[in-house]
């Protein structure tokens, strides 16, 4: 829908059930404790931005992406994709994202990358020669044209990842989920993923990229946005100028102080309110 | 739940599972190869054994009356009947185990595209090894069919066909949610084998288990599809068979429907949908 964020999700919570013991299910058979992965989450991303989601691990990245792509149901709240409710509507927000799952156990190891995109572009609708000129079109994009015809299991992992890219694109969705694109990439791998994200994706093609890091460097020099996420919570949003009021204060100081102030979310120029909810 | 938005569209997704499976299985050629070998050497095994067993033992009488046909019958049915039932069960555990689960549910397809997908090509692979496995029989062995009773015979199959599909439906509900452990595969998978007539008629089963067989659906199936194939018996004979079979339907095909359903909904509550 024209008009609506890329993403609105307004007090998102999410608990997940985990395995107790053994003694535990016979004192208490009906009952299961749970974790909480996100308490009260409200953000907005507006379309064709770079976005950083930033957190330390367990922060409720992960969590909160599954929501964002329908994999995971919320447990209270609401969220948007495009204006697509995710709960109600999860066919069309399937149609309005790309996911680059980045886990490269996602692909059929013994296809070629061609085969691996032919199979998953039929998943989304294209057939016949549109989808090979599709192909042909994110193979370019992702320079892995020469490799096309190599089983996926001869990949590097910075091919891997680029491959995973090919396919989120091949639905020709205007955002873009990633988490953790340059996780075990080396250094000038992860470059190439970085410029290719934020200069050829969301500069060039207008696309919003939602992604999900823990690190810095990398949300600072990427990002038009960024969203400190911890313990379930966004702690603190704003431009990456106004988090560092123009570069006078490092990230990483902003960043620790809005982890430390735990419960305190803070107001979109990046002052840390304690106990204060994020409009959105 | 999302699913294709017409026909020509979900066959388009049908065939992309169907050439994907296939694609894969030709890098595995010697487990292709294999695969036939091992319905050689059944076969040989079940032909030799009938050696032991006297032509037209009563046990045998209601089903043409000889054992190697009774046994290459059950084996082949039952062993198709494998895939209907533990095929979709194994196609979500493969999919949580391999990784690829979450990458086939973020794109606009449904879970039920994706387990009828995904099982089509080991279904249509084992509806060619059952029919070359009698074939082989026949021509190599000797086996002689009866007068076949066509509209018997795919009446059976037919109810067979869905009542463990109804039953893979509930073994991949269990997977989704425990995801191992599955229950419904022991009860009517090592269960059937010994109780429900696969190589041995239910006849010489003591009188105190006998009434379990009834209990199963494989043994209705076997029944019906020997008394067509093999004993020439007219469609009244194949009736009690499909009768049977019709109550197992009318109680696992709305069961494993609902069960699913909630399997799904619990799975995405959980946050487990894609785990192993």
């Amino acid at each position: 829908m024209t008009g609506s964020p890329a993403v609105l999700a307004e007090g998102l919570v999410k608990r997940y059930p985990v395995l107790g013991g053994f003694r535990e299910a016979l004192r208490h058979p009906l009952q299961r404790p749970k974790t909480t992965a996100l308490e009260g989450l409200s953000l907005r991303v507006s379309r064709g931005r770079a976005f950083c989601l930033l957190g330390p691990n367990g922060a409720g990245k992960t969590t909160l992406i599954k929501i964002l792509t329908t994999l995971v149901l919320p447990d209270e709240g609401k969220a948007f994709v495009n204006g697509h409710d995710v709960v109600r509507h999860p066919g069309a927000v399937k149609d309005a994202i790309g996911y680059a799952i980045n886990d490269e156990r996602s692909f059929y190891w013994r296809l070629t990358g061609r085969q691996n995109l032919e199979f998953f572009g039929a998943l989304v609708g294209l057939w016949g020669a549109s989808r090979d000129r599709k192909i042909e079109e994110v193979l370019g994009l992702t320079g892995l044209e020469a490799a096309a015809g190599r089983r996926f299991n001869a990949y590097s992992t910075g091919m891997r990842q680029m491959l995973a890219f090919a396919r989120a694109l091949l639905t020709d969705a205007e955002l873009l989920f990633v988490d953790e694109p340059t996780r075990s990439l080396d250094p000038l791998a992860a470059d190439k993923v970085r410029t290719f994200l934020r200069r050829e994706l969301v500069d060039r093609r207008g696309k919003t990229v939602f992604w999900a890091t823990h690190d810095l460097t990398e949300a600072a020099s990427v990002a038009h946005e960024i969203a400190v996420i911890d313990r379930g919570r966004i702690r603190l949003q704003g431009t990456p100028e106004a988090l560092t009021d123009n570069t006078r204060v490092p990230l990483r100081d902003v960043y620790e102080k809005a982890l430390a102030a735990g419960g305190g979310p803070a107001r979109e120029d990046g002052a840390l309110i304690p106990g204060e909810a994020v409009e959105t | 739940m999302s699913g294709p938005r017409s026909p020509a569209l979900l066959a388009g997704k049908i065939l992309a599972f169907l050439r994907r499976d296939f694609l894969e299985a030709l890098t595995y050629r010697l487990t292709f190869v294999s695969s036939f070998v091992g319905i050689f050497f059944s076969s040989a095994t079940f032909f030799f054994v009938s050696k032991l067993i006297t032509p037209g033992a009563p046990s045998l009488e209601a089903f043409g009356g000889d054992f190697f046909a009774f046994a290459v019958v059950g084996i082949a049915f039952s062993s198709l009947l494998g895939i209907f039932q533990e095929g979709l069960p194994s196609v979500i555990r493969g999919a949580q185990v391999a990784g690829t689960l979450e990458a086939l549910l973020v794109t606009r397809t449904s879970i039920p595209t994706v387990l009828l997908g995904s099982s089509l090509y080991s279904l249509l692979f084992q509806v060619f090894r059952t029919a070359l496995h009698i074939g082989l029989a026949m021509a190599v062995f000797g086996l002689q069919l009866g007068r076949i009773n066509i509209p018997g015979f795919l009446g059976v199959f037919a109810l067979t066909a869905l009542c463990f599909l109804s039953i893979g439906i509930l073994s991949a509900s269990f997977i989704l949610v425990y995801k191992s452990g599955n229950p419904f595969g022991w009860i009517f998978g090592s269960v059937s084998g010994l109780l429900g007539g696969v190589v041995f008629p239910v006849s010489l089963l003591p009188d105190w288990i006998r009434w379990v067989s009834n209990l199963l659906p494989v043994t209705h199936a076997l029944n019906g599809m020997r008394k067509s194939l093999l004993a020439s018996a007219p469609f009244a004979d194949v009736l009690p068979s499909i009768a049977a079979l019709a109550v197992f339907n009318a109680v696992f095909l709305p069961l494993s429907l609902v069960a699913f359903r909630l399997a799904i909904r619990k799975a995405k509550r959980d946050g487990t949908l894609t785990h192993y």
